[in-house]
C-alpha cells in the first residue's frame, strides 16, 4: 500500500509542475504589465523600470519560473494588490469556508446518492426506477445558479433560514443554520451523478456469480444488495466521487458568490473581476492543488477499497 | 426487418452490412424511446429558433423602454410581450431568443474547436507511438485542472467577455475528446488495412486522414454531441459569475444574473433563462443518455 502511495505521489508531480507553469505562464501574457500597475498611474517611466528590476521582471523567463517555484515552495505568493496583504494570508482566510461548504454537501448528498441509486437498481424497471433516474438526469442538467435562486427566492427570502454569509464556524449553531442553503444548492446538483453510477455499477455487480452464491446460501435479498454487491459496486463510485470533484468546485465558485461564502472560489472570481492578478493566481493555485490532492486521496481510498489495484 | 442472407460475400462485406444495420438501428432505437425522440425534437425547434433569432424576435432585444420596466407575463401593460419585460423594459421572449443564440453558439464554437483539437492530439498519439507518452500526460495535466478553472484563468488573463469564455470552453473540452479520439483510433490502428495502406506506400498524413480520422469520426462526433450539454452549463455558470458575455449581451446566464436582483419583484426575469439553459441541457443529456446506450452493446439487453 505505501508503495502504491509512493507511486502515486511520483505520477502528481509532473503534473503538479505542469500545473505550476500554466499558473506562471498565464501571468506571463497578461497585457497589463505588474510593474506599471504597481508603480501606480503618476509614476515615470524611470521609477517604473526600477520597480521592473526590484520585482524581476526583466530576467529571462526560465529564471522568473526558478524564481517562482522557489517562492511557492517558500509559500510566498506574493500581494494582493488590493488588499496589500500577503496572498497565503487571504487563502488561510477562506480556505477552511470552502472545506466545510463542501464537507457539508457530500456529507448528505454522496449517502443520498447511493441509497436512491440502490433502490433504483432494486426495483429496476419499475415506476420508482424511472422516477430516480429522471430525477438524475434533471440533477445533471440544472444550473447551480437556479437552484440557489429558487432556495434564495423561496427559502431565504421567507426569512426561514439565512443566505448572506457565514455567520460562523460550522460547529457554532449560527453557523450551522448558515450553511444549510448553500449545502443544499451545491448538493442538489451532485446527488443525480452519484445516484446514476451506483444504479449502473450495482446492476453490474448484482449479476456476478459471488452474488448468486451468496443467494443460493439462502441469505436475505437486501442483504445480498448490501452486503454483497454494493461494496463492491462501491469502487466505481468512489471514482465517481473523485472526478465529481472538479464539477462541484465549480459548483461552489458558484455557490459561494451567490450566497456571500467568504471561500475561496467567491475571493477568486473577485479577484479576477478587480484585476488583482497575485490574487488570482494563488487562487486559481490554491484550488487545482486542492483539486489534485482531493484525486490522490481518492486513488488510495480506491485501492483500500480493492487491494487488487495496488499490487497490480 | 427480415434477415436476407447474402452467401459468397467477403468478411469486410459482412462488417460492413452489420455497421450500417447497427446505424439505422441506434436512430430506429432513439426514435421508439419517446423521452430521446423528444428531446431531438425540441433540439431541433431551439436550434432552429436561436438561428433564425434575428428574423423571428418580435422585438429587437436591446430597444428598452422603461415604462415597461419588470412588466410580468400577461401584464396590462406590456400586452404585446408574450413572455413579460425585463429589468430595462425590453422584450423577454426577444432577449431569450438571442440569449439561446449566443449560448448556444457559445457551446457550439467551443465544442467545435476543443474537439477538433482533442481530435487531433488524440489521433496524433494513438498514430505515432513516440508521441502517445507525451502527449496523454500533457492530457492528464489538462484534466488535472478542473475546467471552471480554466474559465477562471483564462478571464484573468485575457479579461471578462465571450471570447474568453469560448476559449476557456474549448480548451475545457480537448482532453476528454482526446482520450476519445485516441481510445477510438488506437482499435482502428489494428485494423489490416493500416498495415495494407501503408504497404502500398501512403504517406503518414494520408493514414491518419483517410483511414484513422474518417473511420474514428462518428465516435468523435457523437461524444462532442455529448459534451455540449456540459459546455452549455458551465458556459452559463461563468457568464452568471460575470467572467463570459457582459451586458447588456443577450446571453442566457448574464441574463440570469441580471434578474437576480429583482428576484423578489420580477420573477420572471432571472426564471426564464434559468429554464431555458435547463431545458436546452436536459434535452442533450437526455439524447445522449439514448445515444450511448444505443451504441454500448454492452448495456442493451
Amino acid at each position: 500500500m505505501a508503495r502504491h502511495i509512493a507511486q502515486r505521489l511520483m505520477i502528481s508531480l509532473p503534473v503538479l509542475l505542469g500545473v505550476l507553469m500554466i499558473g506562471f505562464l498565464l501571468l506571463q501574457v497578461v497585457p497589463t504589465d505588474p510593474a506599471t500597475v504597481v508603480a501606480g498611474p503618476s509614476a515615470t517611466k524611470a521609477e517604473v523600470e526600477a520597480i521592473r528590476q526590484q520585482m524581476g521582471l526583466d530576467r529571462p523567463l526560465w529564471v522568473q519560473f526558478a524564481g517562482y517555484l522557489g517562492r511557492v515552495l517558500q509559500l510566498n505568493l506574493g500581494r494582493s494588490m488590493i488588499s496589500n496583504r500577503p496572498v497565503v494570508d487571504e487563502i488561510a482566510l477562506t480556505f477552511w469556508p470552502t472545506v466545510e461548504l463542501m464537507l457539508a454537501c457530500l456529507i448528505w448528498a454522496v449517502p443520498l446518492g447511493i441509497s436512491l441509486g440502490t433502490l433504483a437498481a432494486r426495483r429496476r424497471g419499475t415506476t420508482i426506477d424511472r422516477a430516480i433516474m429522471a430525477l438524475s438526469v434533471m440533477g445533471v442538467s440544472v444550473p447551480v445558479f437556479w437552484v440557489g435562486l429558487i432556495l434564495i427566492q423561496y427559502v431565504g427570502g421567507a426569512g426561514l433560514l439565512p443566505f448572506q454569509g457565514r455567520n460562523g464556524p460550522i460547529w457554532t449553531a449560527d453557523g450551522l443554520i448558515s450553511i444549510i442553503l448553500p449545502a443544499v444548492t451545491l448538493g442538489a446538483v451532485f446527488v443525480g451523478p452519484v445516484a446514476r453510477m451506483t444504479r449502473t455499477s450495482l446492476l453490474e455487480t448484482l449479476g456476478a456469480d459471488y452474488v448468486r452464491t451468496a443467494r443460493a446460501k439462502g441469505a436475505s435479498d437486501w442483504r445480498v444488495t448490501i452486503r454483497h454487491a454494493l461494496r463492491n459496486a462501491m469502487i466505481p463510485v468512489v471514482t465517481l466521487v473523485g472526478l465529481q470533484i472538479g464539477f462541484l468546485l465549480g459548483g461552489s465558485i458558484v455557490t459561494e458568490t451567490m450566497f456571500a461564502w467568504p471561500g475561496v472560489g467567491r475571493m477568486a472570481v473577485g479577484a479576477i473581476t478587480s484585476n488583482d492578478f497575485p490574487l488570482a493566481q494563488g487562487a486559481i493555485l490554491i484550488l487545482a492543488v486542492g483539486f489534485m490532492v482531493v484525486n490522490l486521496i481518492v486513488d488510495v481510498l480506491y485501492a483500500y477499497l480493492d487491494p487488487r489495484i495496488a499490487r497490480s | 426487418m427480415t434477415d436476407v442472407t447474402f452467401p459468397l460475400q467477403s468478411d469486410a462485406d459482412q462488417r460492413a452490412i452489420a455497421t450500417l444495420r447497427r446505424k439505422n438501428a441506434v436512430w430506429r432505437r432513439i426514435l421508439k424511446d419517446p423521452p430521446a425522440a423528444a428531446a431531438a425534437l425540441f433540439l431541433v425547434i431551439v436550434v432552429l429558433a436561436a438561428v433564425l433569432a434575428p428574423w423571428i424576435a418580435p422585438f429587437d432585444p436591446y430597444s428598452n423602454n422603461m415604462r415597461l420596466r419588470l412588466c410580468p407575463i400577461g401584464g396590462a401593460r406590456c400586452p404585446d410581450y408574450l413572455l413579460g419585460a425585463d429589468n430595462q423594459g425590453r422584450d423577454m421572449l426577444s432577449r431569450i431568443l438571442f440569449g439561446l443564440r449566443a449560448t448556444l453558439g457559445m457551446g457550439v464554437t467551443a465544442v467545435a474547436v476543443g474537439g477538433g483539437l482533442g481530435a487531433l492530439i488524440g489521433l496524433s498519439a494513438a498514430y505515432f507511438k513516440r508521441l502517445d507518452q507525451p502527449l496523454m500526460r500533457l492530457i492528464d495535466v489538462l484534466l488535472s485542472f478542473p475546467s471552471i478553472l480554466f474559465g477562471l484563468a483564462i478571464a484573468a488573463v485575457l479579461g471578462t467577455g465571450l471570447t474568453s469564455l469560448v476559449i476557456a470552453l474549448s480548451i475545457a473540452a480537448v482532453p476528454s475528446i482526446a482520450r476519445i479520439a485516441r481510445g477510438a483510433a488506437q482499435s482502428i490502428m489494428q485494423q489490416e488495412y493500416m498495415e495494407a495502406g501503408r504497404a502500398v506506400g501512403l504517406g503518414d498524413g494520408a493514414l491518419i486522414w483517410r483511414y484513422l480520422a474518417l473511420n474514428c469520426w462518428p465516435t468523435i462526433l457523437i461524444y462532442m454531441t455529448l459534451q455540449l450539454g456540459q459546455a452549455i452549463l458551465l458556459g452559463a455558470a461563468l457568464s452568471f459569475l460575470g467572467l463570459g458575455a457582459q451586458p447588456p449581451t443577450a446571453e442566457l446566464g448574464s441574463m440570469a444574473a441580471d434578474g437576480r436582483k429583482f428576484l423578489s419583484i420580477a420573477p420572471h426575469v432571472s426564471t426564464i433563462p434559468c429554464a431555458a439553459i435547463f431545458l436546452v441541457v436536459l434535452a442533450f443529456n437526455v439524447l445522449g443518455d439514448a445515444l450511448r446506450d444505443a451504441l454500448d452493446p454492452k448495456l442493451r439487453q
